[in-house]
């Protein structure tokens, strides 16, 4: 068998080669990069500086647009009923955030243990969020409306009638809120499961030969160990959360009177429906800058409590 | 993983099963119903569509559809354009009813918007501006106007040019459950039977559980009712949205306090717009309400019922007998590279032969009054011919602003929230005709 075992060019320096390996390397990275940078840029950065641009002006789908300035903003803030969808998608974001962490975290730490059927409770809990989202809002307001599942169930054991949540201002959005948190702990549960398989068993064990009980050993091994995760599904949950649009769109149009409409939703009512794109572009702005300070707010925080060793 | 493709499959299931179900659509849509839609075949000499002609061009007609039945059946509209020009080709494309609404906005301004656009009169004057108007060309292509019912024609006009021709068009009008009246020992409704005849109606048949009447909270409901109640409709004079006027306010009071005086389902169907819509028609398909207000283009759908269907007039209020007449057509968007193309295959869509084919399956009430009496054989309902026929004479159209989408979309969440208790009348239309403006 030949080997070659003949020396590099001595017209060649290390030097050099290292030089000409980088800039390869650079030109595949530009290559590779290439696509996903473009697609960014056309898809998400121009879309970003378009809607800015038309929420400058006031640009109706057919006619003249008009230069406004900020006055689709002005018009956004003077606007009672654009105030309460901030406050709707508020509220919404601080019941489910939570809900949805406690849920998954806890669901997730219930079948960390290898504890039997742990695959099948998984594969139960994640099909919500695979089965498509219309499918589950119309299966969830069959069971809520007046004569459905929840309301027979309640005639029949306890002789009352449910209220009609979906038509009540003071239920609709907890309704909307319990649906959500239903259709969408599968993701975070299986996020936070999969970090509960990661931490070490032996320091399970040790704590466990120290005396901590099962509450203990959670709260001071396993929640520590798993901050990564937590910081990664609530920072996750928090924007999709702001973005809430499909539930409160199929179960009650953001009704009643104004009671569950979203910023999403508004913004789909004055862009599509109503064919305001400027006031729409402003609205989908002030959400952006919303969801940036939320979340610059988060990664500030989380230096206090997420341990990444 | 074969968990995963069944609960999939189940869930696949289940939404093919709320799309049929949401193929139904308010106000001057036909219903995805009778696939055996007449054959396609050109106008009949006597049918005011032109001679063949040499024209050619390849178009798009959108159009709110249902599901394949509905596409199939208008494909036998579009085949009549194609036999009548056979240089035309026409694609049906189309979205269920509440999707059409979002996306003809924005199709229109597109450069490749389709040619021939679906039209409902409500709904006309926001989009109208994007429409060719089409009085040079009914002159040139001499279409006769008078052949069309006059009410829907005004009603498809934008600033008194006609903007598209109608294919069907009906008054709103009462449908009614025979068969619970005859077991309450009521009398049927005649035409033009009074307010007070109504109400001793629905008061009767308000029993064991069952009621006489129910509503939801679209626009053909309660404008229809404030029309009757107080004759007041939805424009001012000056062509501007009038929810505020003391008129209006008394109607809709007036309404508001009938709906809640016993006589329909408590809770408003639970839902607002277009779902409280569907659940209403449910009520009364499954008998919980005898009577609900709709157009005649739901005649056939609702002859599926388990029961013998009635039609019957709006209950003649204070200022006598008064219908709302709403319908729908063709139009042709100004972005058609090809807009006599498309004009002469709206005028073979709207020919005698086509509106015929679409009546003898009972899918349209013909605009074009000369085969009214196809719609009538196939409909076969008890009182239909006398019920429509007064409710036409008694007739006004529907005439809606510029702003009328988001008033309607506003008063789709607001009124329901008058209905159901949680406002006063007065605050919902006062935040409807606030917000109806909020983008203008």
């Amino acid at each position: 068998m030949a080997i070659d075992t003949s020396a590099p060019s001595p017209t060649v320096s290390p030097t050099l080669r290292v030089g000409r390996r980088l800039r390869d390397d650079r030109r595949y990275a530009l290559i590779f990069l290439g696509p996903s940078v473009l697609g960014l840029a056309l898809f998400t950065l121009f879309p970003t500086v378009m809607a800015l641009v038309m929420s400058l002006f006031n640009w109706p789908v057919f006619g003249n647009r008009t230069f406004v300035g900020l006055g689709n903003y002005a018009r956004l803030l003077g606007d009672p009923i654009f105030r309460q969808v901030v406050l709707n998608t508020c509220l919404f974001v601080v019941l489910y955030v939570p809900l949805n962490v406690v849920v998954s975290l806890g669901l997730a730490a219930w079948v960390s243990p290898k504890i039997k059927g742990r695959s099948v409770f998984r594969i139960l809990f994640f099909i919500p969020v695979m089965a498509p989202i219309v499918a589950n809002a119309m299966v969830w307001r069959l069971m809520y409306q007046p004569g459905g599942l929840l309301d027979s169930v309640s005639q029949s054991v306890f002789g009352v009638a449910t209220p009609s949540f979906l038509a009540s201002s003071a239920t609709a959005m907890l309704a909307i809120v319990v649906m959500s948190v239903w259709q969408g702990f599968g993701y975070n549960f299986l996020v936070f499961s999969t970090a509960m398989d990661q931490v070490p068993q032996e320091q399970l064990e040790a704590a466990a030969i120290d005396g901590a009980n099962g509450i203990q050993r959670f709260r001071y091994v396993t929640l520590p160990m798993i901050t990564p995760s937590i910081f990664f599904a609530t920072t996750l949950t928090l924007i999709t959360s702001f973005q809430v649009f499909a539930q409160p769109f199929l179960l009650t149009t953001g009704g009643p009177g104004n009671a569950t409409q979203t910023l999403v939703l508004f913004v789909y009512n004055e862009g599509w429906r109503f064919l305001h794109m400027g006031l729409a572009a402003a609205a989908g702005w002030v959400l952006f800058v919303i969801i940036m300070g939320i979340t610059a707010i988060q990664f500030l925080g989380q230096k206090r409590w997420v341990h990444y060793d | 993983m074969r968990r995963f493709r069944r609960s999939r499959g189940v869930a696949g299931i289940v939404v093919a099963g709320l799309i049929a179900i949401a193929c139904g659509s308010p106000a001057g849509t036909p219903q995805a119903s009778n696939p055996q839609a007449s054959a396609p075949q050109a106008s009949t000499p006597q049918a005011s569509a032109p001679a063949p002609s040499e024209v050619s061009a390849d178009l798009t007609f959108q159009f709110w559809i249902g599901g394949d039945a509905d596409k199939k059946a208008w494909e036998t509209v579009t085949a009549v354009a194609m036999a009548d020009h056979p240089g035309i080709k026409i694609t049906v494309k189309g979205n269920p009813w509440p999707t059409y609404w979002t996306r003809i906005g924005t199709q229109l301004a597109s450069p490749t918007s389709p040619c021939i656009v679906g039209m409902q009169s409500l709904r006309l004057e926001a989009y109208a501006d994007q429409l060719v108007p089409m009085d040079d060309l009914m002159a040139k292509y001499k279409v006769n106007p008078s052949d069309f019912d006059q009410s829907i024609l005004n009603g498809l006009k934008h600033g008194g040019k006609q903007v598209a021709l109608p294919y069907d068009f009906g008054p709103l009008i009462i449908f009614y459950n025979r068969d619970r009246f005859k077991a309450a020992g009521v009398a049927e409704p005649k035409p033009g039977w009074t307010l007070d005849d109504f109400k001793a109606a629905a008061t009767a048949l308000t029993t064991g559980g069952k009621f006489g009447f129910t509503t939801s909270s679209i626009d053909q409901e309660y404008l229809s009712w404030v029309l009757d109640l107080s004759g007041a409709e939805v424009l001012d004079a000056g062509g501007k949205l009038a929810l505020t006027s003391p008129a209006f306010v008394d109607g809709y009071k007036q309404y508001v306090a009938l709906m809640n005086s016993g006589i329909t389902p408590p809770g408003s169907g639970g839902a607002a717009g277009y779902t409280g819509y569907l659940a209403m028609l449910s009520q009364f398909q499954d008998q919980t309400a005898a009577m609900y207000v709709d157009g005649p283009w739901m005649a056939i759908s609702n002859k599926a019922v388990k029961f013998q269907l009635g039609m019957a007039t709006m209950p003649a209020g204070a200022g006598g007998s008064k219908h709302y007449t709403a319908g729908s057509g063709f139009g042709i968007s100004k972005q058609c590279a090809t807009p006599e193309a498309a004009f002469q295959a709206i005028v073979s869509m709207t020919s005698d032969t086509a509106l015929k084919g679409l009546a003898s399956v009972g899918r349209a009430y013909p605009a074009r009054p000369a085969v009214a009496d196809a719609w009538y054989t196939a409909a076969d309902i008890q009182g239909a011919r006398e019920t429509l026929e007064y409710a036409d004479a008694h007739s006004v159209p529907l005439l809606t602003p510029p702003n009328w989408v988001e008033a309607a979309g506003y008063f789709d969440n607001y009124g329901f929230q008058a209905l159901t208790g949680e406002l006063t009348p007065e605050a919902a239309l006062q935040t409807v005709q606030d917000q109806g403006s909020l983008g203008n």
